[in-house]
């Protein structure tokens, strides 16, 4: 550690976020690799390091020999004050060197509200923000993650991004910047170069026009970039890299345990979810794969819990075998088993009983609307009477506190709908208490969690507008009069937030601006409560001219030109379209596995999508 | 089922590691060293892992005891190789025995705290505490409610040497570690910062050895 550092950390808190040092984190000799690569994570070392494909990426360039990932996470705000009063540049917790002499720096970016850490950090480490004022090849800055979905709004302060599924394009993009490094190629001579590669987007080879009401024009690609840039997916899981080792973090991060991903991709179309889009085509890993491979990361890493994650884990078709597998060895081990994501209608009894064998968290279901009329029209494919007998069900198996998650603000929702959301509530209540056998003494809580929705790309609601913020205000406000039962909490996402990430999820190039704008009157760290300041945020708006509601607010026509249109993540446009209109007469689509709707993006992989060869088991 | 005392050292980067995350990284490698624990019975079990003295944030040691449980046939001297086989970088097991001492026997730490010689002098240093009068604030319950306290510094010195080593200044002190008292070489620091009138910040501070009150070593 250098001495500068030494002195400051004890002025910090938790100072074990950046010392690195923990047990299996890679160190190599510098002089002996090709590339040096600073892997960002624009959010604090607690977040970052919950986050498991930054762990499958790091373990991925460290198995080569040519190459050493290192971990940056995004300074809390107390330590950054420090770096800049001693001149302490953005340094990578490995070896604690500055990420300005690494050849390449990557961002994950998961979020929209990690926008103004991602210029603070390339600010801290005392690079210039704008692509274009970069001129050397190295350090390359690229980004990855679900945002680059649309990456329009940082895309002028980034070289490249990676959409998509980042296992191979990682490898094949150190490759060749290794090549051109050694030929002391330019900048530009390489980005031309990466553009040819499958699933990397190079936005400076893209020019953008406008119409004159502020919508996008054309898209349009030069020098040889393609057209639409394809998303990358990896096509079998069981053959796919998979961490041997795991960091073990010396302080407790959000998720300290093993994760596994048991597949990817949802059979379920649920017309909001992006991520239900984004991770198409449905891939499945074997229960043989995913035990061995969780046996051997607890073993190198002492945890105590595996949680396995998916979109909507009792959707994988095999998880009885896969728990049966996996309790063979985490009983007499005493290893605790998450499931989180469980769906309302296929919830079982004797799978929640095995899972009890061992130790229990909390439960949380997400019917998402309150009216069945809304849940068609979000095609949440789940009945009243599932959820009553899912509660019952939970109940039952001893607990006596649910969360339910919900959303306010959904296309077509009227005041009906919102007092359904109470209702619906009550019913789960009731259900409690009409239990003969319910545990003496106790009471119930049932927790909501309302959210304002938020249209995205990808989604059939891509063309929807989100409520104003005077709408929201008076939805919430209803919700809340109609709630009168005391065993219903309602509590609400920070509605200025949720407008902030409509903006910049459906945003365009012209956001770069507000974002530089925000960020140097103060803003970072935006998802967070304490640092999240929206008035300097509007103020930015106003000083760049643009307005926020144009990107937020506004119905879009199917024939607009969407600022992300150049980018292929398989969904086809005719199929959100589809998808958009039967939203509007409220009829649902089934899932995947019932009937294979066409959403197109069994063509990146090869016309491969495990929802369609696999038999049905529910 | 037997108590054995496991003594380890820390130095590095986990020296910032606090006392809470202490307890989850040791009860990981005990895991990870396959140690055969003894688990509370009930629905929730857990093992039995205790640190006798918890260390303030960022000071290192040398020889520090931590009390587990273990269930089963292993010989000392194997806990004492599997633990470090699986120990992360800057912590490592000196030595596995029997638990000799009660907790509540140890009376004094021995320190070593090192300042950069450009902050102060070796004789400057002395001076101060010659002087007398040091104090630091401590956190304390105050008729049952959190609040601090003025602790008398000065009085809780047993001993202390001072010496100029390069560009370096480095102190040995022994400082109260019972339960009526406890003061960390981090405190004493602030004690003498406080007179000298500028913060201080050690480039080194560290734990040598806990001592009984005859001066004994805990063991």
């Amino acid at each position: 550690m250098i001495k500068k550092l030494e002195k400051i950390l004890p002025l910090v808190q938790k100072p074990a976020r950046y010392t690195g040092g923990e047990l299996n984190s890679v160190m190599k000799d510098k002089e002996k690799v090709d590339i040096r690569y600073a892997f960002c994570f624009p959010d604090s070392y607690e977040i970052g390091m919950s986050h498991l494909g930054i762990k499958i990426l790091y373990s991925l360039v460290n198995d080569r020999a040519d190459a050493w990932c290192e971990r940056v996470f995004a300074p809390w705000p107390d330590m950054e004050e420090k770096m800049r009063e001693h001149d302490i540049a953005l340094f990578a917790l490995e070896s604690g060197d500055p990420i300005k002499d690494f050849d390449m720096i990557g961002f994950t970016v998961q979020y929209e509200l990690c926008y103004t850490n991602i210029i603070n950090m390339i600010d801290l480490a005392g690079l210039p923000l704008y692509s274009k004022d970069r001129t050397a090849l190295t350090p390359l800055i690229v980004a990855g993650g679900p945002s680059v979905c649309n990456a329009e709004p940082i895309a002028d302060f980034v070289d490249l991004c990676m959409p998509g599924e980042g296992e191979e394009i990682t490898n094949e993009l150190i490759d060749l910047l290794k090549i051109h490094k050694k030929k002391g190629s330019t900048k530009q001579e390489f980005l031309r170069e990466a553009a040819k590669l499958d699933g990397i987007y190079v936005p400076s080879l893209y020019d953008v026009s406008y119409n004159d009401d502020g919508t996008v024009k054309a898209i349009k690609a030069k020098d040889g970039a393609p057209a639409t840039v394809k998303k990358r997916v990896v096509s079998d899981l069981d053959k796919v890299f998979y961490p041997e080792k795991l960091i073990v973090p010396f302080i407790e991060v959000v998720h300290d345990r093993v994760t596994h991903e048991i597949f990817r991709g949802c059979i379920r179309g649920c017309r909001f979810c992006q991520a239900g889009f984004l991770y198409r085509p449905i891939r499945e890993k074997s229960p043989e794969t995913i035990s061995c491979q969780c046996e051997h990361l607890i073993k190198t890493s002492g945890y105590d819990e595996v949680s396995l994650s998916s979109l909507s884990s009792s959707d994988y078709t095999q998880l009885e075998t896969l728990l049966d597998k996996l309790l063979e060895w985490t009983v007499p081990q005493k290893v605790n088993i998450a499931l989180p994501s469980l769906r309302v209608d296929n919830f079982r009894k004797d799978l929640i009983e095995k899972l009890t064998s061992v130790r229990r968290s909390g439960l949380t279901f997400a019917p998402e609307a309150g009216s069945q009329r809304m849940r068609d029209v979000i095609n949440k494919n789940v009945t009243e009477e599932e959820i009553m007998s899912t509660s019952r069900k939970a109940f039952e198996g001893g607990w006596t506190a649910v969360k339910l998650y919900f959303m306010l603000g959904l296309p077509t929702e009227t005041e009906e709908d919102i007092k359904e959301i109470a209702a619906l509530a009550r019913r789960v209540v009731d259900v409690f208490y009409a239990m003969p056998e319910r545990p003496k003494g106790k009471t119930v809580a049932v927790n909501c969690s309302v959210s304002t929705f938020v249209p995205k790309p990808f989604t059939p609601f891509q063309w929807e507008p989100q409520l104003s913020r005077e709408q929201i205000l008076a939805r919430q406000e209803l919700l809340k009069t109609t709630n009168t039962n005391r065993k219903v909490q309602i509590s609400f996402h920070e509605m200025h937030v949720s407008f902030l990430e409509a903006v910049f999820a459906r945003g365009d190039r012209r956001l770069s601006k507000v974002i530089e704008n925000a960020w140097r009157n103060g803003c970072k760290f935006d998802g967070w409560d304490e640092y999240f300041n929206f008035d300097v945020w509007m103020n930015a708006f106003a000083e760049c001219d643009l307005d926020p509601e144009f990107y937020a607010n506004r119905t879009r026509s199917y024939e607009e030109v969407l600022p992300w249109d150049h980018m292929d993540y398989g969904i086809s446009k005719k199929f959100l379209i589809r998808e958009s209109e039967k939203a509007k007469q409220a009829q649902t689509t089934a899932h995947c596995r019932e009937q294979c709707a066409g959403c197109g993006a069994d063509k990146l992989n090869g016309g491969e999508c495990d929802a369609r060869c696999k038999n049905l088991v529910f | 089922m037997r108590d054995v005392r496991i003594w380890f050292s820390k130095s590095g980067a986990v020296k910032y590691v606090s006392h809470l995350d202490m307890f989850r990284l040791m009860t990981r490698a005990v895991r990870r060293a396959d140690i055969p624990l003894w688990y509370t019975e009930g629905f929730n079990p857990h093992p039995y892992i205790s640190f006798l003295q918890p260390l303030p944030l960022g000071v290192e040691t040398c020889y520090e005891p931590l009390d587990i449980r273990i269930e089963g046939e292993i010989e000392n001297e194997e806990i004492k190789n599997r633990l470090n086989a699986v120990m992360p970088d800057g912590m490592h097991i000196e030595a596995v025995t029997q638990a000799f001492c009660k907790p509540a026997e140890a009376a004094y730490g021995e320190y070593k705290i090192v300042l950069d010689a450009e902050d102060i002098s070796a004789e400057e240093v002395v001076r101060i505490i010659e002087n007398g009068g040091l104090t630091c604030e401590k956190s304390a319950k105050v008729r049952g409610r959190k609040g601090t306290k003025i602790v008398d510094v000065s009085a809780a010195i047993h001993s202390y040497e001072v010496k100029q080593e390069n560009d370096t200044v480095v102190i040995f002190v022994t400082l109260p570690a019972s339960p009526e008292l406890t003061l960390n070489p981090l405190q004493f620091l602030t004690g003498i910062s406080n007179q000298y009138g500028t913060v201080l910040y050690p480039l080194e501070a560290s734990r040598i050895r806990l001592l009984c009150a005859d001066m004994s070593a805990f063991s």
